[in-house]
């Protein structure tokens, strides 16, 4: 027994969201008068109603006046949603433009918004196709299998009697009608719950309450709303598009190359081959990094900033130029800005003794104006009572600093280091494998004890150096 | 004893409940026809009666404070195989009336989908009423007339599920199921011990490159044709030893 109406039941709940169901029902029922179907001799038994890819492909052509291109991608789509079925190769569910054949699904079996495919028939229906096949069943629906009956468990009784009855109720139908029976209700499971490297076009997002295919009446407010809003865009100044499509065509141009779904990934990608090698590679403390990292780096500042491996080496710069305190001001004024409201005083307070005091022993160079602004900002302190100082000191930094590094001797040294991975080549036999043996990953715990040695290190590091005290020892020790 | 009628009970409304699941998949296709319609009618009444009846037996049985931790865990289990049963029923008879809505029988233009199943469906609802042989004698506006009925059906059963829901305290997690994994390949399944006899399991295999299940009839051929030589081979030698004492 499910949990059920933990909200009250509007028969709002559409999941998937696919809004094209009511519009593809019409065209397969229409199908059914323009498509021949013929008979499918299986031995001794004669089946009816079977159809040829090219047969539909052509019929669909026909009606929607359209290429064959696009008549194979829609006759590909029904088979993923489920609307007509493979006989042949049922794992692979795409529609061929040949001789393969093909038959409907009934309507029970068709995908819908309200009906779920609920786990209790699933069961129901591994546990039936455990009877047939004596208990072979597929590797992965044995998983599944094992799977329902650790979380089922309280219903497996049910589960086992309904079973043996379906079985046993759909022996008494004529042979023929039994082999479509199994035939479709495969299809309809590899459809809703498809084994790997199977694409259906089923949707499993989150439940809307909204239904997509009911016309919204829309309200006398959103108007005004809308009219509001329409007044104040035409007021609004504009940027020209040849601007902005240049500003795009650039970013495009930079970054096409590390896009993972343009370009293929070093060394492979782990989401399609579960090798996870390219994010330990690309890890945070990583000795040596990858040579797409490194490129990645000379794009601007902000990128350069935003890895952190980068802003290690970058303050590895700045440390022999001894102009580290710009950055060291701007990561406080961000920790400032991210940190929590209780300690945000405090910061304040540690900055402003470290930074912005006249004669502090890491004095930033920002001009006068801003300075008595955040000085003024610092009598009563908040998240962003930084931010003009640390944005006048980012400037200067992607003025001057930046392109200095991106010369230095520190960068170039690290793009001669930098590793270039080869990218594998995974035969699928070898995919399946790495899909059965992936690893867990990192602890978040042991990453979090990382950051806070690496934390305790940079603190113990970058205390200032005081000058005064130095001279004092030095002379001391003569 | 109440336990004992309990699962007979609730043996049948299983039944009854995987017949319907398989007459509301023949709806809509080229199987759908007015008397499929009445069977599914049928079968529905006799599942709601079935329904009323293992309710109140329930009911009685899990109200009654004084029975042993045994027991109580036993009608717990119960009521949870009767509640999925029942959850099973209600989303059977929303889809049918869907279904049942979007093809009527009358209508010349509308379709039936081709799906390849053109046998009828009288044995599989003879099974569900337990009769030998269906009777048929519903009119031909039957599709119409039926659809407002199951609709009133419908509420009906979902008021019901709601009470029970309210008014029986039962966790329905807490219940430990008695078999385990695999149990269904083992052929004697039903609430109680009764065995229901053995599942001739069939060895058919929808894959289209081989049709198995014709063995079976490829080996009965074989003996008839062996038995009809062995008797022509009889019949040869005795005509032969006839003739020969002539």
């Amino acid at each position: 027994m499910t949990i059920r109406r933990a909200r009250p039941d509007r028969l709002q709940h559409f999941r998937p969201r696919m809004h094209c169901l009511k519009k593809l029902e019409a065209v397969v029922v229409e199908m059914q008068s323009g498509v021949k179907g013929s008979e499918q001799k299986l031995n001794v038994t004669t089946i009816p109603h079977v159809i040829t890819g090219k047969d539909v492909i052509a019929w669909i052509t026909n009606k929607m006046k359209s290429t064959t291109e696009e008549s194979e991608a829609f006759g590909t789509m029904l088979v993923a949603y489920g609307y007509i079925y493979p006989l042949q190769n049922h794992r692979k569910l795409v529609m061929c433009n040949d001789s393969s054949l093909y038959r409907f699904q009934t309507p029970y079996f068709w995908p819908t918004q309200k009906w779920v495919a609920e786990d209790s028939d699933y069961a129901i229906y591994l546990a039936k196709r455990n009877i047939r096949k004596k208990g072979l069943l597929e590797p992965y629906e044995q998983a599944h299998y094992n799977h329902l009956h650790e979380w089922l468990n309280h219903k497996w009784d049910f589960i086992v009697m309904q079973a043996t009855e379906q079985y046993k109720a759909g022996k008494e139908r004529r042979k023929p009608d039994r082999v479509v029976f199994d035939c479709q209700e495969r299809a309809y499971w590899i459809v809703n719950k498809p084994p790997r490297r199977t694409h259906s076009a089923m949707d499993s997002g989150l439940e809307l309450l909204i239904d997509p295919n009911s016309d919204e009446k829309i309200p006398f407010d959103t108007y005004r709303r809308m009219n509001l809003f329409y007044q104040q865009a035409i007021m609004s100044s504009k940027v020209k598009s040849s601007v902005s499509l240049g500003a795009l065509n650039k970013y495009v141009a930079t970054y096409k190359n590390h896009d993972p779904f343009l370009a293929p990934c070093l060394p492979s990608n782990p989401w399609l081959t579960d090798n996870d090698s390219y994010w330990t590679l690309n890890m945070r403390q990583v000795e040596v990094p990858t040579k797409m990292r490194v490129e990645r780096w000379s794009f601007s500042l902000f990128e350069l900033l935003r890895d952190l491996r980068g802003r290690d080496d970058f303050k590895v710069f700045l440390k022999k130029e001894f102009s580290g305190e710009n950055l060291a001001f701007w990561e406080a004024a961000e920790e400032l800005k991210w940190g929590t409201a209780s300690s945000m005083t405090s910061k304040a307070e540690t900055i402003f003794k470290t930074f912005l005091v006249p004669g502090a022993p890491r004095w930033i160079n920002i001009d006068g104006r801003t300075m008595g602004l955040t000085v003024k900002g610092l009598d009563h302190p908040h998240r962003y009572v930084l931010e003009a100082a640390q944005t006048h000191v980012f400037l200067l930094m992607k003025k001057d600093t930046f392109f200095r590094y991106l010369k230095s001797p520190v960068y170039k040294e690290i793009q001669k280091k930098a590793l270039n991975p080869e990218a594998h080549n995974f035969s699928p036999a070898q995919l399946e494998h790495n899909a059965q043996n992936r690893s867990p990953g990192i602890h978040p715990l042991i990453l979090w004890q990382l950051a806070e040695a690496e934390k305790a290190k940079a603190a113990a590091a970058s205390v200032p150096v005081d000058v005064k005290a130095l001279m004092s020892k030095l002379d001391r020790m003569k | 004893m109440g336990k004992d009628e309990c699962k007979t009970m609730l043996d049948a409304l299983n039944k009854v409940t995987a017949c319907y699941r398989h007459l509301v998949i023949a709806l809509g296709s080229t199987s759908d026809s007015q008397n499929l319609r009445e069977e599914l009618k049928k079968t529905r009444k006799k599942a709601q009666e079935l329904a009323v009846a293992n309710r109140t037996k329930l009911t009685s049985l899990l109200k009654d404070k004084s029975i042993s931790k045994e027991d109580r865990a036993e009608y717990e289990r119960l009521w949870v195989l009767f509640s999925s049963s029942m959850e099973l029923l209600e989303v059977d008879m929303k889809r049918s009336l869907e279904i049942g809505q979007d093809f009527p029988i009358k209508v010349p233009t509308r379709h039936f989908i081709q799906t390849g199943m053109t046998g009828s469906t009288t044995t599989v609802a003879a099974r569900a009423m337990s009769v030998q042989n269906m009777k048929y004698e519903a009119d031909s506006n039957i599709d119409t007339v039926d659809l407002r009925e199951l609709q009133s059906e419908i509420t009906q059963v979902t008021q019901m599920m709601e009470e029970m829901e309210m008014k029986v305290q039962v966790a329905p997690w807490a219940v430990e199921a008695k078999q385990e994994a695999g149990a269904e390949l083992k052929s004697n399944m039903s609430v109680g011990n009764s065995s229901v006899g053995v599942i001739s399991i069939c060895e058919e295999e929808p894959k289209e490159e081989e049709g198995g299940g014709s063995r079976d009839s490829g080996i009965a051929s074989v003996c008839a044709v062996f038995v009809f030589v062995v008797i022509l081979a009889s019949a040869g030698i005795l005509g032969y030893l006839v003739v020969n004492m002539s």
